[in-house]
């Protein structure tokens, strides 16, 4: 059984009487230990699918209105919001992309991590307090006894997000989904962030989802990859046949518009075009506005799934040949 | 886009609002056409027919004088108007002038500001009351004792937000075009601040007329002959128990006047500029 | 904190200066020689020049503004023409009411005010909602001596369940039992008050909700009354504390009103009966307490918000 199993999710947007559908019918699993990278420019419901899955879509227009999630065989549609949040924070847990107003600022950062602890476990305020010191640790904070008394203003984004960190890890979750954890950073703190979750993870044997839309960040961490277009995932495959084998021209482009340091380029080769809106109605193939192939059968329907080896799995009517 | 459009635009989907902004019309109506809605003269004295209940004759019943209830009701929405609206004139332009000036001449500001301060630091109604009884009481004088009060506020908000303005690039830009004060002050900076100054005007009514009925109530508002919704409630209160219509008809117009204003505000608020929308209170 | 209190003192002293210069002038203002409009109608010409030669109003007028200064800061507001006591005195025989009802009313600002803003925070956009809004909206436009008469027409008149004007002190027969004259006045006075607070208490905490913070705090897996409480509740009170200077401003001024139409024994009372009754020397010593209090409240509010919001210093 694996940890997390999504199926055929479906997430719309409530506008006035209509539905659209921000997130299109994706499915992926996760066993223990395993990272996931979702990766896709914004506005491809990646975040979407991260908040449907903890479940903090409450609050907002927008709903899950298809599929299922599993979380260790149990369907999560099915809990009263009360057992759902015996698992949220607890077994499941998530970081986000704004440090720097993640964090409650009236509260001391200490305390708002022993809530954290306190929601799911009993303990004493003692026991408590000595957790999140060990927590700060954990994510190499230094000098944990002062720190754990500081307000999140007095820390810098790298150390918010690190408090972040040690607040999801507080009841030692199975799952923890890091929402684009490193975009807000600097480039310096960006780095020793994702290590310290790579590494975190090894320790801990926890499964992560990562979000980003930086596909060479994805490389770097992750053992598994979908990549997500329009509220589909568009190509998903294991990383290292990913990269060694491209099948989508819209992967090809986000990888192309990465800069390498040890090469010369002329100019880097973004994508043409831009994500188009939900509103946008795109016959066939949502891509084809923006694909360098394009065809006349892009236009009119939309690719299913074609599966090649070792499970690599790709939407498009004419996959690349899959060599770098 | 028009005024209809952006009338429109603002009442769209917000029954209350609409409703509000109906009431608000009618007021308007009665005020301008008082003469020729009301049945009798307002001061008119009928000793004969005293403290009569509402019937088809005296719609709202008549007073301890005879007086139509019903006809000083509507000069009653003339007074309201001309209080609200002189009191918004006067607090718009003194306050606004003030509040402009010293956030884009900060050296006279420090100056100007600190006087707002000294103003702001006498709590609303006690200001007036303290100022008519150095004045008669008259309608002018009623309009300025409320609307000073209220000039200091606004010059308050307003200055807030030409300092946010003044740093914008806009005003660079205007700056070396070669613009000169006058113009970047009244040509780039006020426009910008219509919305706001809008909604600000429609909270000063409201509260203009909440203010002008205290002072009737107290004795130290308008004269007393003149038929205003406060005066009315102020002379009859002790017929509370004997004649209840006397008390609940002027009681119910300033409510859902005030109420209609707010209502608007309210409307007016949600649809503006975002960056002041801090700035205004409100009720 | 204490140096910048100390500071904060020291920044009232000009504003203040300013204040009494205006509550000064104001005696001047008034057409008639000042002594005779101090001493009231009823003086002999004795006591007229006597009272001009004791506050020096044969001096430029400078001199008499540091005069009065210097009488008022050793407490003597000079002499009630009605009363023919000292003003001092008969403020604070005014006092006791105005502290009780105060007391009371801020008692149901807080109690009515914030329970029903949370609510309708928490549900917003829900018919509760729309009901709490409407009818705060609602209060606020009722003119308060309209509310406090009919309060009287039905509840002390009508149901007989309470007296309809007046208040004995506590420390006539009755001792806390007499806070009873209070009851109807004070719900009067926090009514549009109260009013206020809800819909601040309601716009503060829909401007927290949106904030990330709260999406962590439910991702601790807070239940959704923890989340309102101790994470949007307590951030909205920033700016709900804020307001409350400005609540003691508004009460002030309609507490004149409140306590005419209950007929209270209190300071606002005293101001409206002083006005009429050409009073002039409780008048400027009513009010000049009145702004010294009213900028002691705004120094708390500041003191209060900067121990609600971490990221406030006070520097």
């Amino acid at each position: 059984m694996a940890l997390l199993e999504v199926e055929d999710l479906e997430v719309s947007l409530k506008s006035g009487r209509d539905l659209l559908k921000v997130v299109d019918g994706i499915s992926f699993t996760i066993e223990q230990g395993e990272t996931l990278g979702i990766v896709g420019e914004s506005g491809c419901g990646k975040s979407l699918t991260a908040l449907a899955t903890m479940g903090l879509l409450g609050g907002t227009p927008i709903r899950v209105t298809g599929g299922r999630i599993l979380f260790e065989g149990q369907d999560l549609s099915l809990l009263t919001p009360n057992q759902r949040r015996m698992i949220m924070g607890n077994q499941m847990a998530m970081i986000f992309q704004e440090p720097m107003t993640s964090l409650n600022p009236v509260y001391r950062v200490g305390d708002q991590i022993i809530e954290a602890l306190q929601q799911h476990e009993t303990l004493s305020q003692k026991q408590a307090r000595d957790r999140a010191i060990e927590l700060l640790a954990l994510v190499r904070i230094p000098d944990p006894k002062n720190r754990i008394n500081s307000f999140p203003h007095q820390l810098s984004g790298g150390m918010r997000q690190r408090v972040m960190i040690a607040m999801a890890l507080a009841c030692d979750p199975k799952l923890l989904i890091a929402d684009e954890p490193t975009t807000a950073l600097d480039v310096t703190v960006q780095s020793q962030i994702l290590d310290l979750i790579v590494d975190l993870q090894k320790q801990t044997g926890m499964a992560v989802i990562l979000i980003s839309h930086d596909l060479g960040v994805i490389a770097e961490t992750c053992n598994k990859v979908a990549v997500m277009y329009r509220g589909k995932v568009i190509e998903a495959a294991d990383a290292d046949d990913l990269f060694a084998h491209l099948r989508h021209p819209y992967t090809r482009g986000l990888l192309d518009s990465i800069p390498v340091a040890d090469k010369e380029v002329e100019h880097l080769n973004a994508i043409k075009g831009r994500v188009p809106t939900l509103e946008e109605a795109i016959e066939g193939c949502t891509f084809n506005p923006r694909c360098p192939n394009v065809q006349q059968k892009c236009l009119s329907s939309y690719p299913s799934v074609a599966a090649f080896e070792r499970g690599h799995e790709v939407r498009c009517h004419f996959p690349l040949e899959g060599n770098e | 886009m028009n005024i209809a459009q952006q009338i429109y635009r603002i009442f769209a989907g917000r029954i209350l609002a609409s409703i509000g902004f109906a009431v608000l019309i009618i007021v308007v109506l009665a005020a301008v056409f008082a003469p020729l809605l009301a049945p009798f003269d307002p001061l008119d004295i009928d000793p004969i027919s005293r403290l009569q209940e509402p019937s088809l004759e005296h719609l709202f019943g008549t007073d301890q004088f005879g007086r139509d209830t019903y006809s000083r009701a509507i000069y009653g929405a003339r007074m309201a108007v001309i209080i609200g609206a002189g009191s918004v004139a006067f607090a718009l332009l003194t306050g606004g002038l003030i509040g402009m000036l010293s956030a884009y001449f900060s050296r006279l500001g420090s100056f100007l500001m600190r006087g707002v301060d000294v103003m702001m630091a006498f709590p609303a109604l006690l200001l007036a009351l303290v100022l008519m009884t150095l004045l008669e009481r008259s309608v002018v004088n009623t309009i300025i004792v409320i609307g000073i009060v209220y000039a200091a506020t606004t010059a308050r908000i307003l200055f807030g937000m030409t300092l946010k303005l003044k740093g914008g690039v806009f005003i660079d830009a205007a700056i070396c075009s070669g613009a000169g004060h006058a113009s970047i002050l009244f040509r780039h900076i006020l426009p910008n601040l219509l919305s706001p100054l809008l909604v600000q005007a429609t909270f000063i009514f409201a509260f203009a007329q909440l203010q002008a009925a205290a002072l009737d109530f107290l004795g130290l508002g308008l004269p007393p002959e003149v038929p205003s919704w406060g005066n009315m409630l102020a002379e009859s209160r002790i017929y509370i128990t004997r004649a209840s219509w006397l008390l609940i008809f002027p009681g119910m117009l300033i409510i859902f006047s005030v109420f209609s204003m707010n209502l608007v505000g309210d409307a007016l608020r949600d649809t503006m500029d975002p960056r002041f929308k801090d700035d205004i209170a409100g009720v | 904190m204490l140096a910048y209190t100390l500071r904060r003192l020291i920044a009232f002293v000009p504003t203040l200066l300013a204040a009494s210069a205006l509550v000064f002038l104001f005696i001047h203002l008034i057409p008639g020689d000042p002594a005779s409009i101090l001493l009231g109608d009823t003086a002999t010409p004795e006591e007229i020049a006597a009272l001009n030669q004791q506050l020096g109003f044969n001096e430029p007028i400078y001199v008499q503004y540091f005069l009065w200064l210097g009488n008022v800061l050793q407490g003597d507001f000079g002499t009630s023409v009605f009363f023919r006591q000292p003003v001092l005195s008969v403020i604070a025989d005014g006092a006791e009411t105005s502290i009780w009802l105060a007391t009371m009313t801020m008692c149901w600002i807080v109690v009515i005010g914030i329970p029903i803003g949370i609510l309708s925070a928490t549900r917003q956009g829900t018919w509760i909602d729309q009901v709490t809004s409407g009818f705060a909206m609602l209060f606020a436009s009722i003119p308060t001596f309209w509310l406090g008469l009919y309060l009287i027409l039905i509840f002390a008149v009508g149901l007989g369940w309470f007296p309809t004007s007046g208040f004995p002190s506590l420390s006539d027969d009755g001792g806390l039992w007499n806070l009873r004259y209070l009851l109807l006045p004070s719900l009067t006075l926090a009514a549009p008050n109260a009013a206020l607070i809800v819909r601040l208490v309601r716009a503060s905490m829909l401007d927290v909700q949106r904030e990330d913070h709260v999406r962590t705090a439910r991702a601790k897996g807070l239940s959704p009354s923890r989340v309102a409480i101790r994470h949007v509740f307590r951030n909205a009170l920033i700016a709900v504390a804020a307001a409350f200077g400005f609540t003691f401003a508004a009460l002030v001024s309609e507490a004149v009103v409140t306590e005419t139409v209950f007929s209270l024994p209190g300071i606002g009372r005293l101001v409206v009966q002083s006005i009429l009754r050409r009073d002039y020397p409780v008048i400027q010593g009513v009010i000049l307490i009145i702004v010294v209090l009213y900028m002691v409240i705004n120094l708390l509010v500041d003191l209060s918000y900067a121990r609600l919001d971490p990221r406030v210093s006070l520097k």
